[in-house]
């Protein structure tokens, strides 16, 4: 059942992929045919794939029933013996919920959102592709695998970024996403490959139990000596870094909303970008062993928190103001791992995945009705006309926001407990970011409704006109969502973080005795408690004050903060700065190692030069050949007396 | 070595008496004939040109034809001397033989004759 | 009394020689009234000797697998030669195919150029077989006299005629480089018969060879050098190719070559194969120097014939490469490396006889521009073809040229297998200019569009061989490897 549904999607998407090559004709009908028969098989697949993964999850994680299923011997090597394996434990099998589920929501909701574009059948089968790396992702046994899995769906984001090939915004986008990947991808393979280096070994299990013996090893690098196992996880931190786009390598991630919004619900809100942080709870028996690499990923979560957040206050781009509270929301996910919280950084991976991915759908929902539009300032005032989406949209933010009882409450309270419970100077950098970011994410929650949905319209006519409320088949996965938005947390609390913790992750999770931050939340005192609570409600009204009461003072506080809101508005001039130092000077370089290096240089001396040299010797050569009876005759006695000579000097 | 070269001792005899023979030919007729050379008497014999001309010039290639056909048939007797020779000691195989390389060249002849090669006109 | 020989070897000789006299006879009574008569005559003789042909083929067929010396020693069939022999056929018989129409076309239909063809098969039959300097000798010259002729076919132009005169006046040189070679050795040794020269060098009295015996070899080096057009006797190869009728120029680069190179094994390994250390480092040279030759001077080259010629030099500098490695493996190489030749040869020539602009042959390489349009078969055919003389796998030509190169390789011949390979890689360059032509060029004026029908099924036939070598490598490969084993066995 667990291979069945992991290779589902990958059949689904093969099946779609052979239906985009056939479509090529004129033929309409045939077409629609096509796009319907793709739609079917992949959300079909989907469903059912998502079926096995709730049973997998009473099996696996209620059941307590952890196994790993063996496909078959991938690279023997040596002392590299990787095989194809589908690891399923707790972790694995919450992941594989989120996965499926949202993947299927998003699958039907694409049937209604994709409706006019003339690539149906390729769009469904790089979902479905997506799906199937990121399964194999979750469910590997070996880092190698995971790392297949890792690039497999940073090469699916590309594809869907870059979806409308046709936008040259979308290819520059697509090429952004891949290349700073990379920087976290290499990272990710250094760290491999030092893991590898200290056990010998790339299997989770077999590193798992070697850990305590290694603990104190040392490694060298670049001549001096440091603990191993700090290394690696500092080099795998790099990699998730890139995936989960943490502060430094998060510039991908706002620019890959180019992609058509069911792609940004998916992968860059719900599912891959979570990808860093499960990788980093997977690997948490290594973790556990460096208290610098725990402190760091710590640091880097809480700086992404409130960085993200100051930014997703500016921007007027609706998918770009989610897509920066996604960065945010992943700063917290960071730091609950880094104070040893990884359940607490799994449970809001998951609750975070249900309302983030309804947020975007229902921003797709918005934008689909709006024709496309996604600039805010040109919304406003169209909660009547599309009611349901509005309502959605309120239960997605307040989940956000952690207004009790959605999900976010649950999660977010618990991560900054347990940042507060570590007693740490890391975790209460991390604790006091983390309710400031709240606090801002509650005030750009509100500021997204409220210019969307409130006030006038700013929209031209011809719009308005157009206004209509998203078709069934996209606002079922919505209604969906938003009861995982509404409930996932309440149903969780207990098994994921509270009691019934230790017995719910069985092994998958390791914490050691001495980081007891999640056992130190509960017992936090009121302030903590209830801090987080109180400024998400601050952050909504400050928000009616600023966007419904007096829309006139968001303007007079710009002019009075100026230069700071344009440092923010300009994303902390991140991309100037990444343009000014790596970029340019990697054009610089490239130009002239292409003019000089490789034009003059090695062409010229290299394939030019060679084949100047070619054509100068042919035509020497063909003037030897000048017809006269006498030179050839000639030519052949000089052989044959220089065969001669040459077996006097060297035959003999 | 010196039994090798004592073979070859008839050899350069019969060299020694044919270079005397043919010295005193050439030299007699120095002596002994009246000298009244003119151009038909110092040219060469019907070959189609001068022996020492320009030799870029036009011949007549039935000549040549002629000359290739009988050092065919000359080449053809000098095998059979020998052949006749030792006819007695190369049985029938040998007789045979020679019967088969007559045959061959037999066929050349046929086929030059039927082509008209021998015909001067 | 001396015995009777042995005949039942020498039967698929006698059988050439005598369809040979019988053709002639055949031609020559058919009463040549006028130009209509002469050219069926001509098409009847040269059906007949395809047909005798194939029946060679059978005839030498039946006496493989086993090793038979007779006339004293003078002429050997062993695997070896029946592997040879039969690719002689091929050559002879795919030539027949393809000349027929070019001739009547030239209006040079006559059928001695039949009869001629299947004496120079019967000569180079012989040389294959031969162990014994003078038969080797006699094959040697009765199969070049009959080449000269052909090569002067078209008497009328002045080109063939200039290719002719020129393959004869060095042709001689080379029959009088290796006849002096020949009398050298049986100077220095006191025998002409190669089994008697191998017991001499055998092993331990390998050192002994005499230093006028090795200039003995090394003028029958040259002589043999001549008829491989190798590297530094080559001149005459470009030329001769270019002068010589187009059918005429694919015989000549794919039959007296290869029974040169049988020849050349055949000596080399044979009675000289002990003193090998002192005619390898001249084989090199040779080698090197063909291979480089072909691929640089062919670059320049507007004449598609002449193109080949130098084409077929590089040829012969790889082929030499197993010659150099002189074990079971590189001569195995070799004899895989000239059938492959001897197919894709044929079929390029085919190709190019396709060639014909309202009625008259051109040869120039621009004249193909268009080939794809007027012919799209003979296009993808030639192109096939050329590709497979680049070595591009999976075609066959790939291959022969990889048994050569791991044979060098295996037995440490870095260097060579080295130039080798780089010299291919400058080879390719003018092979695949041929198909960009093809494909790529405007064409000015179109072709002749019906080819002829034996052209289309010699293209269809050699085609099919080289893409399929490499699914059915058996029937080349292990025809080789016992011909190749059979040479090394005494």
């Amino acid at each position: 059942m667990i291979t069945t549904a992991v290779f589902l999607p990958l059949i689904a998407a093969i099946i779609a992929g052979a239906m985009a090559f056939t479509n090529t004709g004129d033929d309409k009908a045939k077409k629609a045919r096509l796009d319907m028969m793709a739609q079917y098989v992949t959300c079909g697949g989907l469903l059912l794939s998502a079926i096995f993964a709730i049973v997998i999850f009473k099996d696996v994680a209620l059941g307590g029933n952890a196994q790993t299923v063996q496909l078959f011997s991938w690279i023997e090597s040596g002392s590299l013996n990787i095989s194809w394996a589908l690891r399923v434990d707790s972790l694995t099998a919450v992941m594989m919920i989120v996965v499926t589920v949202v993947s299927a929501m998003v699958h039907v909701y694409s049937i209604g959102y994709m409706s006019h574009d003339p690539d149906v059948p390729r769009f469904m089968a790089y979902l479905s592709l997506f799906t199937f790396f990121m399964l194999m992702l979750v469910t590997a046994d070996n880092l190698v695998q995971m790392f297949f899995g890792w690039e497999g769906v940073g090469l699916s984001s590309y594809l869907l970024i870059g979806f409308w090939y046709n936008k040259p915004s979308a290819n520059a986008a697509a090429i952004k996403a891949f290349v700073v990947n990379r920087v976290g991808d290499f990272g990710f393979a250094l760290g491999i490959f030092t893991v590898f280096m200290m056990f010998d070994s790339v299997n989770l299990d077999e590193i798992f139990t070697a850990v305590p013996m290694k603990a104190n090893d040392t490694i060298s690098v670049f001549g001096g000596q440091f603990h191993g196992l700090t290394v690696a996880c500092l080099l795998l931190f790099v990699g998730a870094m890139g995936k989960s786009a943490q502060l430094g390598l998060h510039t991908w991630l706002p620019d890959a909303m180019e992609g058509p919004t069911p792609v940004s619900a998916l992968i860059h809100a719900a599912t891959m970008v979570t990808a860093g942080v499960f990788m980093v709870a997977r690997l948490s028996p290594l973790f556990e062993y460096s208290e610098v690499a725990l402190s760091v990923v710590t640091i880097v979560g809480g700086s992404t928190a409130i960085f993200a957040a100051t930014i997703a206050c500016t921007q007027t781009d609706i998918k770009r103001v989610i897509a920066y509270s996604t960065c945010s929301q992943l700063g917290y996910m960071f730091f609950a791992c880094g104070v040893s919280a990884y359940s607490a950084g799994i449970f809001h991976l998951m609750t975070h995945g249900f309302f983030k991915a309804l947020l975007f759908l229902g921003a797709g929902s918005v934008i689909h009705a709006m024709s496309d539009e996604q600039d805010m300032r040109k919304m406003g005032g169209i909660r009547k006309m599309i009611p349901v989406t509005y309502a959605l949209m309120w239960v997605g933010s307040l989940a956000l926001a952690g207004i009790w009882p959605f999900a976010g409450f649950y999660s977010k309270d618990i991560i900054l407990e347990a940042a507060w419970g570590a007693h740490t100077l890391t975790g209460g950098y991390a604790f006091w970011m983390g309710i400031l970011a709240a606090f801002l994410t509650a005030f750009y929650s509100w500021r997204v409704i409220l210019m969307t949905f409130h006030g006038e319209s700013r929209a031209d006519e011809r719009v308005l006109a157009h206004v209509h409320e998203s078709p069934k088949v996209m606002l079922v996965p919505l209604i969906v969502l938003a009861a995982g938005a509404l409930f996932a947390g309440y149903i969780g609390y207990e098994s994921f973080v509270g009691q019934k913790g230790v017995e719910f992750w069985g092994s998958a999770i390791l914490v050691l005795d001495s980081h007891q931050a999640l056992e130190a939340a509960h017992h936090a005192p009121f302030w903590v408690k209830y801090l987080p609570l109180g400024v998400g409600v601050a952050g909504i009204g400050l928000a009616y004050v600023l966007y419904m009461w007096k829309p006139a003072i968001p303007a007079l506080i710009v002019d009075q903060i100026r230069p700071l809101y344009t440092f923010v508005h300009n994303k902390w001039y991140f991309d100037e700065a990444y343009d000014f130092l790596f970029v340019k000077p990697a054009f610089y370089i490239g130009r002239n190692l292409w003019k000089t290096g490789d034009g003059a240089l090695i062409d010229g001396l290299g394939p030019d030069g060679l084949s100047a040299v070619t054509l100068n010797l042919a035509k020497r050569v063909a003037r030897l050949q000048s017809g006269y009876l006498y030179h050839y005759v000639f030519a052949m006695l000089g052989g044959i007396i220089v065969l001669i000579t040459m077996y006097m000097l060297l035959g003999g | 070595m010196d039994e090798i070269l004592l073979e070859y001792l008839p050899i350069l005899i019969f060299l020694g008496i044919a270079i005397v023979i043919a010295g005193i030919c050439v030299g007699a007729s120095y002596v002994v004939a009246q000298q009244r050379p003119d151009v038909a008497k110092t040219s060469a014999y019907e070959c189609g040109f001068d022996a020492f001309d320009d030799a870029r010039r036009q011949f007549d290639v039935r000549f040549y034809l002629v000359a290739i056909l009988f050092i065919i048939f000359d080449l053809e007797i000098a095998f059979l001397f020998p052949w006749a020779i030792s006819l007695g000691d190369i049985g029938l195989y040998g007789f045979w033989s020679m019967m088969v390389f007559l045959g061959v060249l037999t066929i050349g002849f046929i086929y030059e004759w039927r082509k008209g090669a021998l015909e001067w006109e | 009394m001396t015995e009777i020989p042995n005949m039942v070897p020498v039967i698929p000789e006698i059988f050439v020689a005598v369809i040979g006299m019988a053709l002639l006879m055949l031609g020559v009574f058919q009463k040549a009234a006028d130009d209509a008569t002469e050219v069926k005559t001509a098409h009847l003789v040269s059906r007949l000797g395809m047909i005798s042909l194939v029946l060679t083929m059978m005839l030498v067929a039946t006496v493989a697998g086993s090793t038979f010396n007779t006339f004293s020693g003078m002429f050997v069939s062993d695997p070896f030669a029946v592997y040879f022999k039969i690719l002689i056929l091929f050559a002879s018989a795919l030539t027949l195919a393809i000349s027929h129409n070019y001739m009547e076309n030239q209006g040079i239909a006559r059928f001695e150029y039949t009869v001629l063809v299947i004496f120079a098969t019967l000569g180079m039959m012989i040389m294959i077989s031969a162990s014994n300097l003078m038969s080797l000798y006699l094959g040697l010259e009765m199969q070049s006299l009959s080449l000269y002729v052909i090569a002067t076919f078209n008497r009328d132009d002045e080109r063939s005629t200039e290719a002719g005169l020129k393959y004869f006046v060095l042709g001689a040189v080379a029959s009088g480089m290796l006849l002096y070679g020949s009398s050298l050795v049986y100077g220095f040794s006191g025998t002409t018969d190669f089994q008697m020269l191998g017991n001499m060098f055998d092993g331990d009295h390998a050192p002994d060879a005499s230093l006028g015996l090795i200039v003995g070899i090394v003028f029958i080096l040259a002589g043999l050098s001549f008829k491989v057009s190798a590297v530094p006797f080559h001149m005459w190869t470009p030329d001769v190719y270019e002068g010589a009728p187009t059918p005429v120029t694919a015989f000549f680069s794919v039959g007296p070559k290869i029974a040169a190179i049988a020849l050349f094994i055949r000596v080399m390994v044979g009675p000289f194969g002990d003193l090998v250390q002192h005619w390898q480092q001249i084989i090199v040279l040779i080698s090197v120097a063909s291979m480089l030759l072909g691929a640089f001077a062919a670059i320049n080259q507007t004449n598609i014939k002449r193109m080949m010629a130098y084409s077929s030099i590089g040829h012969v500098g790889y082929a030499l490469i197993g010659l150099v490695v002189a074990n079971e493996a590189g001569v195995r190489g070799i004899m895989i490396y000239m059938a492959v030749y001897l197919f894709m040869n044929i079929g390029a020539f085919a190709c190019i006889l396709t060639m014909r602009r309202a009625g008259r042959m051109v040869e120039k390489i621009s004249d193909l521009s268009g080939l794809s349009k007027t012919h799209p078969m003979v296009a993808a055919a030639l192109a096939i073809f050329m590709f497979s003389m680049a070595g591009i796998p999976p075609l066959a030509g790939f291959f022969s040229k990889l048994y050569i190169f791991f044979a060098a390789v295996e037995s440490g011949f870095f260097a060579l297998a080295i130039i080798g390979v780089l010299s291919s890689v400058v080879g390719a360059f003018y092979y695949l200019r041929i198909i960009k032509v093809v494909y790529f060029d405007p064409p000015d004026e179109t072709l002749d569009t019906p080819i002829d029908r034996n052209l289309g099924y010699v293209i269809f036939g050699t085609a099919l061989i080289v893409v399929l070598f490499f699914a059915f490598p058996g029937i080349i490969i292990d025809g080789a490897s016992a011909a190749a084993a059979a040479m090394f066995t005494k």
